[in-house]
């Protein structure tokens, strides 16, 4: 075992290194390239005995990952936003195809307008492909999180692909210490993958993703994932304390940070909740009994957990780093749905948008969300789905309006 | 943070190629050698040599509650004195009282202060010069790193050195190389002064600022479309360059040639039929050289006098 400084992007290459993948499509797009760049370099050089294809497209190297898994390969793919979106029919149909893989999305928020920056709508927009979803906070986390998936996606009450999230730059650039576990240590708790689910064998042809007409059948194969997917709670907990035992870090569905006697409690994701994290340590010194949730498990989410953390709150708010546009924040409805029937479910739950193509969410932004809180505890009214937008953020974009030309003022 | 913890936020500012993305790390490094909680990391705006960039290292003797840009830096390392008359660059920004601005160049710290009204404490070490001395190039990675290390006090000469060999070494230069850049690494450690700062208060505060209600915008201001022609005010790409060309109208022969290469549209014709190049945007790429038939462009080296 050694510590390194390591990007994400890095971590990411270690962890694939460490699960001893046999193939890897790969195509590139910033912020992920590094990833692949890494992963090339070694299994050129003979560090990796895996085999690296450069594909087309993210369409292609999707559908590459998913059919080198039903041949029964361990399979790892990166890509990031608009490449996501290029190969998202994909999506459904390895999913569909119930095949396990890893595939990581280094979250850069989605074009027009064109940035490179972080939010989640691209990996957000993928939450109903029926794939796992696992979101990192920190360099470590995400090499972690490889190990842990592919022993979640190959569980034969699973058998689903897991998609793992790191923020760009924010991760993906950004180097911190990171503990790379021993190969031995890692074979150990990840052994060598040996598929016993009808795989694609030249001996056995077999058809995978069939056609299907009059609705019974799809319903039943659908449902089906649903089923896999709700499997991925429990699957989820048991890889986790595994994981524990062996390595000595510890990742629930639920991040609890300083909940003990909370009063008001931030919901959030990824690499921005150490934003939260500081505000509520500087609420704390203050004396408001403050605490946050990060929200790791996405997809299957964790409702009961959710319910567990959040019993006898006063107040929460979501800061949903994505949108959807005419409704609001995407996990805000998750969460909301997830408390509806609990008795003792948050008297108050608020709505927020912050961090959209990587704003910063600054502490006045976190200051108004504790004083939206109580302001609603206080009045009883609840107001709708609000943007973190500072007023130095609105003079800065009135600026560029000017030079744009599209304000004379 | 709890007010007992130790952080040091440190920001590099240079141009493409001087080597601050490397200078980050080795200071991240050197400061995960010491035993810290370390972060470093590059911000790629224009990736292209010359054009202004910046990068940053956090450490600290607790786990570090902060991710992304340093806009108040408790160490502001200017490796490039040219930056300082740049707007755009805007490296002065968030320096405090507490802020330590390490300034790269034969002037004194009294006049650079005064010259740019830098809050906090200056100090001027000639880093290009070591290392045209002793490496004799350019490259100012290791010395802008010695500088920084200094400055924090956390960090040992020790250090610095493997910290020196352990960056270059992953970006494959040679032994010798190496070995140069430790020893004008160690020799700007000791030109830089033992300033130890207080720190900055770590709570950013809320400066006055405060949540906005946004207002529905009719579209032709709420759409992402640009009207304005010249729209990059703000962004003179003039600053990324290290040579300028120079046309020498006693020979040019009015072919427009430059005109009609130049790939940013920086040479316009004026009334007499002559061409002149529009400095403040012209990135010194030099297509205007090679194309120009009777030789009449010629390589400045820019000079920035202040």
């Amino acid at each position: 075992m050694v510590k390194e400084m390591l990007t994400g992007n890095y971590a990411a290459a270690w962890g694939a290194r460490l699960a001893d993948v046999d193939y890897v499509p790969a195509f590139p797009i910033t912020p992920q390239s590094e990833i692949i760049e890494v992963l090339s370099t070694w299994i050129n050089g003979g560090n990796m005995d895996a085999i690296f294809t450069n594909m087309d497209s993210e369409h292609s190297m999707i559908t590459a990952a998913g059919t080198a898994s039903a041949a029964g390969t361990r399979v790892f793919s990166a890509t990031s936003s608009q490449g996501l979106l290029y190969g998202f029919e994909m999506l459904y149909n390895i999913a569909g195809w119930r095949v396990p893989l890893v595939l990581i999305n280094v979250s850069r928020a989605v074009s027009a307008p064109i940035t490179l920056e972080p939010d989640h709508n691209d990996v957000l927009s993928a939450r109903d492909t029926g794939i796992i979803q696992i979101h990192a906070e920190t360099c470590q986390e995400i090499l972690d999180t490889i190990l842990m998936a592919y022993k979640i996606s190959e569980n034969e009450k699973v058998l689903l692909p897991v998609m793992i999230n790191m923020d760009g730059f924010y991760l993906s650039f950004t180097r911190e210490p990171v503990l790379i576990p021993d190969k031995s240590e890692v074979k150990g708790f990840l052994p060598e993958y040996n598929p016993k689910h009808a795989f694609l064998k030249a001996s056995e042809p077999m058809a995978q993703g069939v056609a299907v007409l009059g609705g019974s059948a799809y319903s039943y194969f659908k449902y089906q994932q649903h089923l896999a997917s709700l499997n991925a709670l429990e699957v989820y907990n048991e890889v986790a304390s595994e994981f524990e035992g062996v390595f000595g870090r510890s990742y629930s569905s639920i991040e609890a940070f300083m909940m003990e006697d909370a009063e008001y409690v931030l919901i959030m994701s990824n690499s921005f909740t150490v934003k939260g994290k500081a505000a509520v340590k500087g609420f704390r010194e203050n004396g408001i009994k403050a605490g946050l949730l990060r929200l790791r498990l996405i997809r299957p989410f964790p409702d009961a957990e959710l319910r567990r953390l959040l019993s006898n709150i006063k107040a929460a708010a979501v800061i949903d780093q994505n949108i959807s546009p005419g409704s609001g924040g995407i996990l805000f409805k998750d969460v909301s749905a997830a408390l509806y029937h609990d008795a003792h479910r948050p008297e108050v739950l608020l709505s927020f948008i912050g961090g959209l193509g990587g704003k910063d969410i600054s502490q006045v932004e976190f200051k108004h969300i504790i004083d939206m809180m109580k302001k609603s505890l206080d009045t009883g009214v609840i107001p709708g789905t609000e943007i973190l937008y500072t007023e130095n953020d609105m003079q800065q974009m009135n600026k560029l309006l000017k030079i744009a030309g599209k304000t004379t003022d | 943070m709890v007010e007992s913890d130790i952080i040091k936020r440190v920001r590099f500012h240079g141009r493409g190629g001087q080597g601050m993305k490397t200078a980050s790390r080795i200071v991240g490094t050197a400061a995960f050698m010491e035993g810290y909680y370390a972060q470093d990391f590059p911000v790629y705006g224009a990736e292209r040599r010359g054009a202004p960039i910046m990068a940053f290292t956090r450490m600290s003797d607790s786990p570090i509650l902060e991710r992304g840009i340093i806009t108040r830096p408790d160490i502001n390392i200017i490796a490039d004195e040219t930056l300082l008359s740049d707007n755009a660059a805007n490296v002065l920004q968030g320096t405090e009282n507490e802020t330590v601005t390490m300034v790269n160049t034969h002037y004194s710290p009294s006049h650079v202060k005064e010259a740019f009204d830098v809050n906090g404490e200056v100090t001027t070490v000639d880093i290009t010069e070591t290392v045209l001395k002793i490496i004799n190039k350019p490259a100012l990675s290791s010395v802008a790193a010695a500088c920084a290390c200094k400055l924090t006090g956390m960090i040992s000469k020790n250090t610095l050195e493997k910290a020196v060999i352990r960056e270059l070494t992953d970006i494959h230069l040679k032994r010798e190389s190496i070995s140069k850049n430790v020893e004008a690494a160690l020799i700007c450690f000791d030109n830089t002064p033992d300033i130890t700062t207080s720190g900055i208060k770590t709570s950013e505060g809320y400066n006055g600022n405060r949540i906005v209600k946004m207002e529905y915008a009719n579209p032709r201001v709420g759409t992402p479309s640009v009207y304005a022609m010249g729209n990059t005010i703000d962004k003179k790409t003039g600053n990324w360059r290290l040579y300028k060309p120079v046309i020498d109208y006693e020979e040019c022969s009015m072919c427009r040639a430059c005109f009609v290469h130049c790939p940013h549209s920086c040479i316009s014709i004026d009334e007499s039929g002559f061409p002149q190049i529009d400095y403040e945007n012209c990135k010194g790429c030099f297509t205007c050289m090679d194309e120009c038939p009777k030789g009449a462009v010629s390589r400045e080296r820019e000079v920035r006098a202040w």
